[in-house]
């Protein structure tokens, strides 16, 4: 259960430069109560340092360069070897094909976001999650 | 353009009308533009104002209303050129070539987000995504690769880089282009070089701020067109179409092209330089967005604005120079993952805006394009797309066939109208580089972000299958995929290149472009030798990087 203000980092892994999406969602979760800490471009290693100075909740991942899965798994095989499995709910969105969700699922992002998202979804989503 | 008298008879019949008609029913909702102009439920001769030959006058003359070329294209039919790069430049050549054998007429380069940026394949940070969104040109030998076969003396060929990056990627085209025989003086193409699209348009990983932005830009304008050494070729491409993406609207899309014109000019100018110098190798790209008449009617504006630029601003003399060529890309943001193959509906729609508005050159979008980056099976839907408005409408019979449209002519005066404010507006923050450092057009982009969003959301403006008989997003066609070696291809052309180079005659000359970089000369001659010797894209941009400091966008939520 998490006390206070739902806590959220949106980060962009690589060097892809789309940046509507993060910053729709971002403003979103703002709107929607959420305390948002835009990380912008960041490697993996900087994102896993944000998320742990900023004590964050969520991690969101926005992507369009059609890298997911490589940038997924370093920041999962990086949130692992620093012992913090499952401390973050991670989601990511962006122009990813429907095909791919469930791999990603499987790899451990909580829930994948593609072209066409209403923004109140991802809000209900983590409300509704983070809350068990 | 009517007689007073006549205009006072219709304008009575209009009352009568009016009056007789008052109770009839229109549905609930806004009627207005997609820039939200409010439209009227008709438009008559008395919204038509001014005189048909100041206003309109025929194609091939001032304002160019109707277009820049007296036949249009009873004379020569648009560009086919399709926006089109991935993997590998070995495989995009084999893509350029299946599209020129099926009539393509111009090639336009998508390069990976690491040529966007400068960056070598070998940097951890970024070689996941080498050939993933785009064409990898990082060196002279990706150049070559690329347009192997290929007769780069007979058509045209667009490299969409930006500022960051047109000098050193352009460079090794020139140069590969020498080395192959031709004369580069001869050759026709496009850089699209464009400040906003790497700004704004997509944020920019490690570039430089906006000045030095400026600068390269140009630099590269001076030195092809003004000092003559690619004098056919087009050096900078003003490219609405990236932030309209974003869900400026078009208004804005002209405002925010038409303000970086002219800070490019003025640069120009302040360097010693005559606007007839240059001024008629700059072109535009803009989009052909979702709503029919008003990106019709803003074709229109756009040129009759342009012209008003090149002779009230600038005192042009030379009319050669006073026409509004620009390129259109249809409206990837309008299309839907979701029953992705309507997108193809949305994209003749769009191809047929940009025809009946007189553009020079067009890329129509493919219908996967929502979802990765086009298979050749939809690349090859998308060319036939233009093929069926070229060959099967008749559409190209005769010029500009909407003036006189009450509607039209109302719109195009209206938009016109309204983008010269907005060019005051920007204009009263300072160059384009202000604009950018003050963060005033990072706001204006947040903005359109949230509108667009919102309207969305609320189901003010539709997307089928999205916010209207929604589907799950589940696509029915195939994914095309990026080929996965790439980066070991491409850091293995890397490798190569740099055991062959002379790595000492290479340092003096990235040691000389230091110097160039901290005084105000030209970067160009000083990069054309650098690449000719080896040097690599992201070679280059690091000394940018060491000498000017890295960019931080002040971006808005």
């Amino acid at each position: 259960m998490v006390e206070g203000k739902i806590r959220v980092l949106m980060s962009k892994p690589g060097i892809d430069g789309h940046w509507r999406g993060g910053i729709v969602i971002s403003r979103a979760l703002r709107d929607a109560g959420m305390e948002l800490i835009f990380g912008g471009f960041q490697n993996v290693e900087q994102c896993v340092e944000s998320a742990i100075q900023e004590d964050v909740d969520v991690i969101g991942l926005s992507i369009h360069s059609g890298a997911h899965f490589a940038y997924v798994k370093r920041l999962l095989d990086l949130i692992e070897e620093k012992g913090l499995k499952d401390q973050y709910m991670l989601l990511v969105g962006g122009v990813i094909p429907a095909r791919d969700f469930s791999e990603l699922k499987k790899m451990g992002v909580a829930n994948v976001y593609g072209p066409g998202t209403m923004t109140k979804d991802v809000v209900e989503f983590i409300k509704e999650n983070i809350m068990k | 353009m009517w007689e007073k008298e006549y205009l006072e008879k219709i304008s009575k019949a209009k009352l009568e009308w009016e009056e007789k008609f008052k109770d009839s029913k229109e549905r609930d909702g806004k009627f207005e533009t997609d820039s939200e102009i409010p439209i009227k439920r008709l438009y008559t001769p008395l919204d038509v104002k001014g005189d048909y030959l100041d206003k309109i006058n025929f194609p091939g003359r001032a304002p160019y209303t109707r277009g820049i070329y007296p036949t249009m294209y009873r004379g020569r039919v648009w560009t086919m050129r399709l926006f089109s790069g991935h993997g590998t430049p070995e495989e995009t050549n084999k893509r350029w070539k299946f599209l020129y054998d099926n009539g393509e007429t111009g090639f336009s380069a998508a390069v990976d987000a690491l040529t966007f940026n400068g960056i070598d394949p070998t940097n951890p940070d970024g070689s996941p995504e080498v050939g993933t969104s785009g064409v990898p040109l990082y060196c002279i030998d990706s150049l070559f690769a690329l347009t192997e076969d290929i007769p780069i003396d007979k058509i045209s060929v667009a490299l969409v880089v930006e500022p960051f990056t047109s000098a050193p990627v352009c460079s090794m085209y020139f140069n590969m282009a020498k080395m192959r025989g031709y004369d580069i003086k001869n050759l026709v193409g496009t850089t699209q070089n464009d400040i906003l699209t790497m700004t704004v348009g997509y944020i920019p990983y490690k570039n430089v701020a906006p000045d030095h932005l400026l600068r390269l830009a140009c630099d590269f304008i001076e030195w092809t067109v003004a000092m003559k050494n690619v004098p056919k070729w087009h050096p900078i491409n003003f490219t609405g179409y990236n932030y309209r993406e974003g869900g400026i609207d078009a208004i804005q899309e002209l405002g925010f092209v038409f303000a970086s014109a002219c800070s490019h000019i003025d640069n120009l100018i302040e360097r010693g330089w005559k606007v007839d110098d240059f001024v008629g190798r700059l072109a535009f790209h803009l989009a052909a967005h979702k709503d029919f008449f008003e990106e019709i009617a803003k074709f229109r504006a756009a040129r009759r604005i342009w012209y008003k630029l090149m002779t009230d601003r600038y005192e042009s003399k030379d009319e050669r120079n006073h026409g509004f060529r620009f390129h259109i890309q249809t409206a990837g943001s309008s299309l839907t993952a979701q029953t992705p193959l309507v997108n193809i509906i949305r994209t003749a729609i769009q191809g047929l805006e940009a025809t009946i508005g007189g553009c020079q050159s067009l890329h129509t979008n493919s219908y996967d394009e929502a979802i990765c980056l086009p298979s050749e099976e939809a690349a090859l839907i998308a060319l036939r797309t233009q093929q069926v408005l070229s060959d099967e409408t008749r559409i190209t019979n005769t010029v500009d066939p909407l003036a006189g449209s009450y509607y039209v002519e109302w719109l195009t005066d209206e938009i016109e109208e309204r983008v010269w404010k907005y060019i005051e507006k920007i204009e009263k923050v300072g160059t384009i580089a202000k604009a950018l450092s003050t963060g005033f057009l990072y706001k204006e982009m947040r903005d359109a972000f949230h509108r667009r969003q919102t309207r969305i959301e609320k189901g003010e403006e539709i997307m089928l299958g999205v916010n209207k008989y929604a589907v799950p997003y589940d696509e029915v066609t195939d994914v095309f995929r990026t080929n996965k070696e790439a980066v070991k291809i491409e850091q293995e052309r890397i490798r190569k290149l740099k055991e062959r180079r002379d790595n000492a005659k290479l340092e003096r000359i990235l040691d000389d472009l230091r110097k160039v970089c901290e005084k105000e000369e030209n970067v160009m001659p000083v990069i054309m030798e650098a690449t000719k010797e080896g040097a690599t894209v992201g070679e280059i941009c690091d000394i940018y990087r060491e000498i000017w400091g890295i960019w931080d966008p002040p971006l808005a939520i």
